[in-house]
């Protein structure tokens, strides 16, 4: 992971082996509320992602925003090999739960929303 | 390890002698699953149907590459929680995965029965000037600010329609009291079509209880009706919050509250917080308040959009981590409450405790996926406009239309509930299928609000990232999980919340 960074903007070159566009995008959407984030294809191999501070570009700490980008594409690499992983299970999971309609007697509140009824008195 | 015994199956799962594993030549196949980070040493996986388990930072990494190891005494514990719990499984298709996919229905099962709730604003107009409120008309032009008769009909004609056995019928205003001749002619009527179409209905008031008579607790005693009223704290606050003119609204509610319950039982009225920016700086008194009064709940609702959060971000982020402090210390109190010997339990941990310890849904609307608006809730304007939530009725009082479904008297049950209208929105009410809340450990605890991101992003389907509605939630839920696992005598005190027993 190559690292370019100035006070306003941090630029990191990724591997597209390791971290496809899919894993990316999901993780820097998460940056998305303080920082403008751009993500280019620098080369077949290689995304080259940026991060510019919307706001209080002097107050920001590069070096932890970097610490905990890498941990944040590892955990979303994570994720999405989960995702993949079991896509068909879940799909399967879901079909299996709702192909037979049959309507379930489940404990059925006294009242619609039992907010704010007394918990000893009101079956929720 | 640590973990959470999160499942109320745990202990009774079909379950195989430990050889049966060490003895499979591929230990396990993942099954879907979530995580999350809850403290620097501690992650939290959540898998399909919502079942939790608390494991050390880095866990979730190794189960992930095939590294947890039965033929481990360390890891053998581990191994057997996430087999009992449904992370992992010992062939490819789960031997369980029809108890996977009952509980999955039965998570989603609030949607067996569609819509329940029917709210009806019976009048706009109200006795109180209260700051925060932008709706209420202090007015006595009737005409004007009632819901007329054919309004009502046509409301109970669509509520009959309804496929749901059972509904709830909920009077709200400005001061539903105010038009309590339209409230007597809305029950009369409900009952005699009710019987005709053999439905079981919930009568609710949401009432401020200044204009209590003993006549109308008469009516409310006769025909079941439950009472929800507000109560936001001490007077201080209560009356600064709901100012009254010539009178403290704090007194006559803590007055009709009592009246009430002498008649009605204490069950049959509640009380809800409104939390303002006042409230944000008191959350032990509010909380001694409700204990004083005899309470056994208390609902700390988040603050509601339209008093607090704007378009712009940084003010929301602000707001939303002033309620959480707030949250967080009021919660404190309320522990320390349970630790003492006096039970008192929060709603809204509650509603989310629920869903994470136990298989069943919560008929909560604004934490629920596919969202509850039209599913679960529909609200007829006292002007006969039918909304698809009481928000967007609020939206629709700043001119904002998006979430009007139709008129009453206009259009047929068909064009409201299965118009064009909410088959846009069901794309957007799914928080499976939401950006940020598709990977979210936290999405099955959680809900969809497409409302709240339009009033508050301009967006239906919203940037979690800014959203104070995600910020809030992802916290309180990340807080809640964390308190259990690291306080044991906590923990028995939300499970009490989720069955009322102290
Ligand atoms: S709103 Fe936030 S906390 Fe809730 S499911 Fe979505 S991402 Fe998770």
């Amino acid at each position: 992971m190559e690292v370019l960074q100035n006070d306003k903007i941090l630029k990191v070159a990724i591997d597209a082996e390791i971290y496809p566009e899919v894993v990316l995008l999901k993780c820097l959407y998460w940056y998305s509320n303080t920082f403008e984030v751009d993500v280019r294809k620098s080369s077949t191999s290689q995304y080259e992602i940026s991060l510019k501070a919307i706001r209080h570009p002097d107050k920001v700490d590069w070096a932890i925003i970097l610490l905990k980008l890498k941990q944040d594409l590892i955990d979303f690499k994570l994720r999405q090999h989960i995702t993949d992983e079991t896509k068909t299970i879940r799909e399967l999971i879901i079909a299996k739960a709702f192909i037979y309609y049959d309507q379930q007697e489940g404990p059925v509140s006294e009242i619609t929303d039992p907010v704010g009824f007394n918990p000893q008195s009101v079956k929720v | 390890m640590i973990t959470v015994d999160s499942s109320p199956y745990s202990n009774s799962r079909k379950f195989k002698e430990f050889s049966h594993y060490i003895a499979s030549p591929q230990r396990y196949y993942l099954l879907p699953f979530k995580f999350h980070r809850l403290s620097p040493g501690k992650e939290v996986i959540v898998n399909e149907i919502g079942d939790l388990l608390v494991i050390p930072m880095g866990t979730t990494g190794r189960i992930v590459a095939g590294e947890i190891n039965p033929d481990n005494i360390s890891d053998q514990e581990l191994f057997a929680d996430l087999i009992a719990n449904f992370f992992i499984s010992v062939t490819p298709l789960p031997e369980l995965i029809e108890v996977l996919a009952t509980r999955y229905r039965t998570k989603k099962s609030f949607l067996d029965y569609f819509t329940s709730l029917h709210i009806f604003v019976i009048s706009l107009r109200c006795e109180h000037t209260c700051h925060y409120c932008q709706v209420s008309r202090v007015t006595s032009d009737k005409n004007k600010y009632d819901m007329k008769r054919f309004h009502i009909d046509a409301g109970i004609a669509i509520m009959m329609k309804s496929p749901n056995p059972h509904v709830t019928m909920e009077f709200q205003g400005g001061e539903a009291l105010l038009a309590f001749e339209s409230i007597v002619y809305a029950v009369e009527k409900t009952k005699i079509e009710a019987e005709k179409h053999n439905k079981k209905v919930t009568y609710v008031i949401c009432t401020n209880l200044a204009l209590l008579t003993d006549e109308m607790i008469q009516f409310f005693f006769n025909n079941g009706i439950l009472i929800s009223t507000s109560l936001d704290g001490p007077a201080f606050i209560h009356n600064r919050n709901r100012h009254k003119p010539h009178a403290s609204s704090h007194q006559l509610v803590v007055e009709g509250i009592e009246r009430c319950r002498q008649r009605l039982g204490e069950e049959g009225i509640s009380a809800l917080v409104t939390t303002t920016a006042l409230s944000l700086e008191h959350p032990e008194e509010i909380v001694d308040e409700y204990v004083r009064l005899g309470f056994h709940n208390i609902f700390l609702r988040p603050i509601s959009p339209y008093g607090f959060a704007t378009r712009s971000t940084d003010k929301n982020k602000y707001e939303t981590a002033r309620f959480l402090d707030f949250y967080k210390k009021a919660l404190a109190r309320i522990i320390q409450y349970n630790l003492d010997g006096y039970f008192i339990r929060e709603d809204y941990a509650s509603i989310i405790l629920k869903k994470m310890l136990t298989p069943f849904p919560v008929g909560y609307v604004d934490l629920q996926s596919p969202a509850g608006l039209v599913n679960n809730v529909v609200v007829f304007n006292y002007d006969g406009a039918i909304y698809a939530s009481d928000e967007a009725r609020m939206l629709a009082e700043m001119n904002d239309l998006t979430f009007k479904l139709g008129t009453l008297g206009e259009d047929t049950y068909e064009e409201i509930f299965y118009g064009n209208k909410v088959s846009t929105l069901s794309e957007v009410m799914i928080n499976e299928a939401l950006p940020g809340c598709s990977e979210c450990a936290f999405q099955s605890y959680c809900g969809a609000d497409p409302v709240f991101n339009h009033t508050t992003q301009g967006d239906l389907v919203g940037h979690r990232p800014t959203s104070a509605f995600c910020e809030r939630n992802m916290e309180i839920i990340r807080y809640l999980i964390l308190t259990m696992d690291e306080d044991k005598k906590k923990e028995k005190i939300f499970r009490s919340w989720i069955t009322g027993k102290s």
